[in-house]
């Protein structure tokens, strides 16, 4: 019997279209495998079981008949809960919500529809996806399924937890400071924040849309490399979504990467606790054994593209949140309120600099830190994973130091806007950590060919709790 | 000197988020939070020549997907 939940959904797609498994078993498994992440980790919403059946039933009968199906027919995923679906109302993991079901699918997940790919579940996300620890203070917090007194990182956080327990393959989330990467490295598994634009925001709940990326969370990176694939480009719903063409991403995961060189920021590195500094160098070490060679770079100033990115990003969140906040303050847990209530302070005309400053600060990152090399290398979370109890600060006044030193080395990446991969460093029977791959705009090809050749040397694993 | 005609005149202006129940520690911290970012904001804004834009980013990310 093939063991379900250590397939990644390309491979499932093609066990159920080869009808070895029907897409009714992978679902029935998917749920009882995700009721039991949810045990652990607080990592479901709202489990979808007699739609997702129906829906497997239609992709087992249409693959009987012969019928067309896309890359993911029948395969069972579930998402971040702030998309759009034709009918029902996201939860954005908060007490306020839309007041009307949606007239139409997010983009994103229409596009994962055509591609075949089934919803069994609404996942866990950060109040309103602004926060980054997996914090909840509505919900209840995500716990980490290597160890539930861990923090699972967020906003992603149900979504990083039910893809590293193997409950599903592969699922949607945003990213707009760390969201993730964030759950990513805290569930040690891989994520894809494409390129600021290369994905539809259109139906996604909105944080701050200078910012906002929607990608995917998945352990293997050829379902990152699929999932891609099936919903990057245009879309006359968001003028933002990029026109350049869409690569044949699964087609060029087994690109060479020998040769490609990698820089690290060594100065920025070095703000991260040592044992975070050493796994980064594990990861290099295993990066230069796949012929990769190794370098370095340097970001401009790592402290200015950090205020700059919270220039953009508290005035967005709070134009967003202004109505809510001065209609509903009570409706919000203590940690986004507070951080919501900080854009109001301000100034336009700060916000505009940063906003006027961005394209000069990425073409300075292009010509200088990538003038010779390929890809970046940073690490993701400062720190050991932390305990939920540890970063358990409300709304009080430790606040923006705590998140801020959480999203340390992911957010001035928003700014940026370039692509990220990340990539969970080795374990060694300790707790996962993981690494980011920064690339440059549109390269998201390359950064998945090397991510495909880093899993055939730290395969991907499913995660239960530690002795 | 407004005509006898003209509506009253506004009253004076609230600080910034006046209509935040905040309380007053969690007002300065954001304020304090807010500064040190306009110090940045005003250090970058020395930097940047007037015809800066807003929309020069987006250019920027497509001309960087070329080889």
């Amino acid at each position: 019997m093939t063991d379900l939940a250590s397939l990644s959904a390309r491979a499932l797609a093609r066990q159920i279209r080869d009808r070895k498994v029907s897409s009714v078993e992978a679902t029935k498994a998917a749920i009882e495998r995700l009721k039991a992440c949810h045990e652990l980790t607080n990592c479901t919403i709202a489990l979808e079981a007699d739609e997702a059946l129906a829906a497997a039933k239609a992709a087992d009968a249409a693959i009987a008949k012969g019928t067309p199906t896309g890359p993911l027919a029948g395969v069972p995923l579930a998402h971040k809960d702030m998309f759009d679906r034709q009918g029902k109302i996201a939860s954005w993991g908060a007490k306020i919500r839309a007041d009307q079901p949606a007239a139409a699918d997010a983009t994103a997940i229409a596009r994962l529809k055509a591609a075949g790919a089934l919803q069994i579940a609404t996942l866990h996300l950060a109040e309103f996806a602004y926060g980054p620890t997996g914090h909840n203070y509505v919900l209840g917090h995500a716990r980490n399924p290597w160890d539930p007194t861990r923090i699972t990182g967020g906003s992603s956080a149900g979504t990083g937890c039910a893809v590293a327990y193997g409950a599903i393959p592969a699922g949607f989330g945003s990213d707009t400071g760390g969201s993730l990467r964030l759950p990513a490295a805290c569930c040690g598994v891989t994520s894809i924040k494409p390129t600021w634009g290369r994905v539809s925001r259109a139906g996604a709940m909105p944080l701050a849309p200078a910012l906002d990326t929607v990608g995917a969370i998945a352990s293997h990176v050829e379902d990152l490399a699929v999932m891609l694939g099936a919903i990057a480009g245009p879309d006359p719903r968001d003028p933002a979504a990029s026109t350049l063409p869409v690569p044949d991403y699964a087609a060029r995961l087994d690109d060479p990467v020998k040769g490609v060189k990698v820089g690290l920021d060594e100065a920025v590195s070095a703000e991260a606790a040592p044992e975070v500094q050493r796994m980064v160098d594990s990861v290099l070490g295993i990066l230069g054994k796949l012929g990769l060679a190794r370098a370095t770079c340097r970001f401009p100033d790592w402290q200015t593209l950090d205020h700059l990115v919270q220039l953009v990003q508290l005035p967005d969140a709070s134009a967003a949140h202004a109505a809510f906040l001065r209609t509903r303050p009570q409706d919000y847990g203590p940690q986004v309120r507070a951080r919501a209530e900080i854009g109001h302070f301000i100034a336009a005309i700060d916000h505009l600099t940063a906003l006027r400053a961005r394209g000069r600060y990425l073409e300075r990152t292009l010509r200088e830190t990538f003038k010779s090399i390929d890809i970046a290398i940073l690490p993701i979370l400062a720190d050991p994973l932390p305990t939920i109890a540890e970063l358990d600060v409300s709304g009080g006044p430790k606040v923006q130091a705590a998140m801020g030193r959480v999203v340390k080395f992911t957010r001035p990446i928003n700014y940026l806007g370039l692509p990220t991969l990340t990539l969970p460093v080795p374990r060694g029977g300790g707790l996962p950590n993981g690494i980011q791959l920064i690339g440059k705009p549109y390269a998201e090809s390359l950064l998945f060919a090397v991510g495909q050749a880093y899993q055939r040397e730290v395969p991907p694993e499913i995660a239960r709790p530690l002795g | 000197m407004p005509s006898p005609k003209a509506p009253p005149a506004a009253p004076a202006s609230e600080e910034p988020g006046a209509y935040l129940d905040m309380p007053p520690e969690r007002r300065a911290a954001a304020k304090a939070h807010a500064a040190l970012l306009a110090r940045t904001a005003g250090k970058v804004a020395l930097e940047l020549p007037i015809g800066a834009d807003v929309d020069d980013f987006r250019r920027v990310l497509v001309q960087g997907a070329k080889p």
